[in-house]
């Protein structure tokens, strides 16, 4: 894989996208393609970038704290 | 506000005083995770164990302590990533990564109107096509994966990613330049 190829799998995994988990976690696909310390880059940037989003946020929530939320009202339904 | 303040709410079921409260605990809880980061998908723990933290909540029991329900976070999330560790079998769990929740220096971080007031600035002047994907991954907030984004975007997947990419790079030189620090992760 070239480097530019390994950045972009860092920042797909950066998504707050997740699978609902049935029996196990469901991972993003691309963290498993990733080595240790690109996946440790991946946290890393999901941490900054979280803050960021929090920042444009007018109620200061991340995208993994909407998506918690959102799963929430969905599973009351 | 203190995070116990929405307890009450919480533990009545309010789903919207459960996000605010985990506007305030996310960082501290994902910040615990971080030795973890190399075995195991540090966002799936993260959300999994915040919802197993909503489905605790009604008997949540403060042990008179602050900051009972982040802590009790802390908890879930490292015993959650400890058995993700061995159901992967991804290395041996070692002693430090079973330390007490208590124990760890993780405290909530309050929302800077400065730091909010440089990233809006900074987005601001990003270029159509890579605010186009930012401004995609923040409306969608993870409902679906970025495959099905690129398409809403009439764009290809790599297309899409090399855009979010560019966004960032351009934030993070941006933030550099106003001298904020969380530009150095992005980047």
């Amino acid at each position: 894989m070239t480097p530019e190829q390994i950045e972009l799998l860092v920042d797909q995994v950066t998504t707050a996208h997740r699978p609902a988990s049935v029996d196990e976690l469901r991972y993003a696909p691309a963290w498993h393609d990733l080595a240790p310390a690109d996946r440790e880059r991946a946290y890393d940037r999901t941490r900054a970038l979280r803050a960021l989003e929090a920042a444009l946020d007018p109620d200061g929530q991340s995208t993994t704290t909407r998506a918690i939320v959102n799963r929430i009202k969905n599973l009351a339904r | 506000m203190n995070l116990d303040d929405y307890l009450p709410a919480i533990v009545a079921g309010d789903a919207d005083a459960f996000g605010r409260w985990l506007a305030g605990a996310e960082p501290s809880v994902r910040d615990s995770l971080r030795s973890f980061a190399r075995v195991v998908d540090v966002e799936a723990v993260l959300q999994e164990a915040m919802l197993r933290v909503w489905q605790v909540a009604p008997r949540f029991a403060s042990d008179g302590k602050p900051d009972g329900l982040r802590r009790l976070a802390v908890r879930i999330a490292r015993n959650l990533a400890v058995s993700e560790l061995r159901r992967t079998r991804a290395r041996p769990v070692e002693p430090a990564d079973l330390d007490d929740a208590d124990e760890l220096a993780v405290a909530a971080i309050a929302p800077d109107p400065l730091l909010r007031a440089a990233v809006a600035d900074c987005r601001d002047k990003l270029p159509p096509k890579p605010r186009f994907a930012l401004d995609a991954r923040l409306a969608n907030a993870g409902a679906t994966d970025d495959r099905e984004l690129a398409d809403e975007l009439g764009m290809r997947l790599n297309t899409f990613l090399q855009n979010f990419t560019r966004a960032r790079q351009l934030l993070a030189d941006c933030l550099h330049k106003k001298g904020i620090a969380i530009g150095e992760e992005l980047g």
